[in-house]
């Protein structure tokens, strides 16, 4: 097995291949290393160091040190947590019923797929300023809504309690979000065999038994993807926000990537830009987001050896 | 043979001569300018446009507005060999001037009494802002100014009131009457989501002689706030059940939705122009203080300057250009169309102050100043006007707020020191009336 392997390396080599393949591959490695594998090594250079974009000035473990202690980021950390929860909780199911009815093939099927669409093509940050909008206390479009409904009776203070807010943050990342998910379980569901649903037809089940028996079983890969995809999407989750609430009231919405921008780009009266300590809080979150992208897979395979 | 040679060549010398010539007749010097001010880009065209048509030292000004990241901008332009030679005011003086991107101006100025006359360049040095010591980076050409209150004449009215009262708690009690007298229609104060503290309150605090930096010892204190936030949480109850961008809150003042409002002036071209409110009179007023007594200076701020860079080829030709915005001509036009209000006291007396609309209501106060630049840190965590404003709203106590804020500033700035980012500011004879008038001393420790 071994040599069979190995053989038609060593012909290659001999043929020019090594030559060949090395040039096919070098804009590709040239790339990588430039625009993904440089950047990281940047970020690496600078986490002991206080760099404002002029002046780098070395100061040992300090920013480890200053972390620790940084309550408003650990803060974050737990609020992160509790978006991307909230988020999953309701766009993927919302992304699946959807997917399950327009894949109904009824008339205007077409249509409404564009319409759940269209939010992911909007400019996060147009979309969190439409929303202050609709959320606004005194004079917002959903608390007239609500009120003139009746199922309130005075206004909700969408982006200034901090009871609610986080509901808010995640209404408006379902909105902006479950349309793009929607067309991956769309594109998933297409791929299942027509024959499939009609046996179970001839077998006399039903639509619900049908979509747990035979969609979902069958979307299972698209599902794990979906997932992953979703998860990493909440965790890095924050212009929208920033636009929103600019993690207020008090913190309430702080999430973790929206505190490092706040440190990197100097956006507080008084301060420098972080560049320094904000990489460090970059790599402790991204190594958050791998844990947790890891731990899911994980849980999915054990999943897939049970099912 | 060798005869017609020379002709040939002479022909061809000539030729190169005089090809030449009209060429370098034609060569301007260009002088690039690049500014974040958009406001006022009408003006500066046309006065771009004039200067280079008849200007006879063949220059030719080129601007370009940076809406985003303007400092970035501009560091990665230096960096890279390709930044400007004139760069507007919006920039940190002290990390660009660490970095050597500025050219001082000192010696310029002090070879040219008109600039000195129409400028004033040395009553207008304010250290750490445009001066760093004796060098003068640049000079403002008009200033903000600080917060004024503005109000709602006609809902004043309908609670009884004819002016905004000088101390604090009057001025609570007013908004308290008004929220409710308007039930639910109208409310007495409305704030912005967008820096709230830094509105109102905190220049309400500066007016009664509290600050965040003791200049004189050279740390942060913020024990001074404490009844500014007992006092601002009264306020907060009696405002607009909402805290949106300031553009939001000004329509809904534009509207009759609140009857006071705090913000500089900027707000004068608002309220005729861009949000014009027709529907009643609105006032101008001081801030409020405590007491109603003044103990400290109204913070200013610094209008419009323009910065020589260090990496610019023509500082000759720059400093032209510099002269050409500074002079009596632009100036006067500039503040004649109501983007900003007179620094210099020569200035004041050359405008038509009938030009200048509601800016004049606007007009600086006695007791305002530029307060001298604090040190930049390295802050993790909320900067105290976030701080302060939580601790208005509740979301954090009053005096783990300030306790917060004292910890966490000074920890920073003593950590900066020690790492050599940045020095101690004293002020030891800092007088909180009179902020810009103290000697700046800067420790190592």
């Amino acid at each position: 097995m071994i040599k069979a392997k190995r053989a038609p390396k060593k012909r290659g080599m001999k043929e020019g291949g090594g030559i060949a393949a090395t040039l096919m591959l070098a804009p590709s490695v040239i790339f990588l290393a430039v625009c993904s594998f440089y950047p990281f090594m940047w970020i690496f250079r600078y986490i002991c160091y206080n760099y404002n974009g002029f002046r780098a000035t070395y100061t040992g473990v300090r920013n480890f040190t200053r972390m620790l202690s940084d309550t408003t980021f650990w803060n974050s950390v737990g609020t992160t947590f509790e978006y991307a929860a909230l988020k999953l909780v309701f766009i993927i199911p919302l992304a699946l019923l959807m997917a399950v009815l327009l894949n109904q093939k009824l008339r205007g099927s077409s249509f409404f797929r564009g319409v759940y669409f269209m939010p992911t093509v909007i400019a996060t940050s147009i979309s969190g300023m439409i929303f202050t909008f609709i959320f606004a206390t005194g004079n917002g479009i959903l608390n007239g809504l609500l009120q003139n409904l009746g199922l309130i009776g005075k206004p909700i203070g969408w982006l200034t309690d901090q009871k609610v807010v986080m509901y808010a943050v995640t209404i408006l990342s379902v909105w902006a979000g479950f349309g793009n998910y929607m067309l991956y379980f769309v594109t998933g569901m297409t791929s299942i065999p027509e024959d499939v649903y009609e046996s179970a037809k001839i077998d006399g089940a039903n639509g619900v038994q049908t979509f747990f028996k035979i969609t979902l079983p069958m979307l299972s890969p698209v599902l794990k993807v979906v997932l992953m995809l979703a998860i990493t999407g909440a965790f890095k989750d924050y212009e929208a926000i920033m636009v929103l609430t600019n993690g207020g009231p008090g913190n309430r919405s702080m999430v973790m990537f929206l505190y490092i921008y706040k440190l990197i780009f100097a956006t507080q009266a008084g301060t420098q830009a972080q560049i320094g300590y904000g990489a460090l809080l970059s790599l402790v979150a991204a190594v958050i987001v791998g844990a947790v992208t890891i731990i899911y897979q994980l849980v999915s395979k054990k999943l897939d050896d049970v099912v | 043979m060798k005869k017609l040679s020379f002709i040939l060549a002479l022909m061809m010398a000539a030729l190169c001569i005089f090809s030449a010539v009209p060429a370098m007749a034609d060569e301007k010097t260009v002088i690039t300018y690049w500014t974040n001010d958009r406001h006022d880009m009408e003006y500066l065209n046309k006065m771009i446009e004039k200067f280079n048509a008849e200007n006879t030292d063949n220059i030719e000004i080129q601007m370009t507005v940076i809406t985003d990241e303007y400092e970035n901008q501009i560091l990665l332009a230096y960096q890279g060999g390709t930044a400007p030679d004139i760069v507007g005011q919006s920039v940190n003086l002290k990390n660009f001037t660490d970095y050597g991107m500025l050219v001082s101006l000192s010696d310029y100025i002090a070879a040219d009494e008109e600039y000195q006359k129409v400028n004033e360049p040395y009553t207008h040095a304010f250290e750490g802002l445009n001066a760093i010591g004796d060098d003068i980076y640049w000079v403002s050409i008009g200033m903000r100014s600080g917060v004024r209150i503005e109000y709602n004449k006609a809902l004043l009215e309908k609670s009884g009131y004819t002016a905004i009262p000088a101390t604090l708690d009057e001025y609570i009690e007013m908004a308290k009457t008004m929220t409710a007298a308007g039930n639910g229609e109208y409310y007495g104060i409305g704030f912005t989501s967008s820096s709230p503290f830094e509105r109102q309150l905190e220049m309400m605090a500066q007016v009664s002689g509290i600050y965040y930096y003791d200049y004189v010892n050279g740390k942060f204190d913020f024990s001074g706030y404490k009844p500014i936030l007992e006092k601002g949480r009264e306020l907060v109850a009696a405002a607009y059940p909402d805290q949106q961008g300031v553009d939001n809150m000004r329509a809904l003042f534009q509207t009759g939705n609140f009857a006071l409002w705090g913000n500089a002036s900027q707000e004068a071209g608002v309220f005729t122009q861009q949000l014009p409110i027709t529907e009643f009179e609105w006032g101008v007023a001081p801030v409020p203080s405590l007491t109603g007594e003044i103990k400290g200076a109204l913070q200013t701020t610094l209008s419009k300057g323009f910065l020589m860079m260090s990496s610019c080829e023509n500082k000759d030709a720059a400093w032209k250009v510099i002269k050409f915005f500074q002079s009596e001509e632009f100036i006067k036009g500039y503040l004649e169309n109501g983007y900003c209000l007179p620094i210099t006291s020569y200035m004041d007396q050359r405008i038509d102050k009938t030009k200048i609309g509601r800016l004049a209501d606007f007009s600086l106060l006695e007791y305002e100043s530029v307060y001298p630049a604090v040190p930049t840190i390295n802050l993790i965590g909320d900067d105290y006007r976030t701080t302060l404003w939580n601790a208005i709203m509740g979301y954090v106590e009053i005096d783990a707020a300030i306790e917060d804020l004292n910890t966490r500033y000074n920890q920073a700035y003593d950590e900066d020191i020690l790492s050599g980012s940045v020095k101690r500011l004293v002020i030891a004879d800092f007088d909180p009336l009179h902020p810009a008038a103290g000697t700046a001393t800067y420790l190592d420790k």
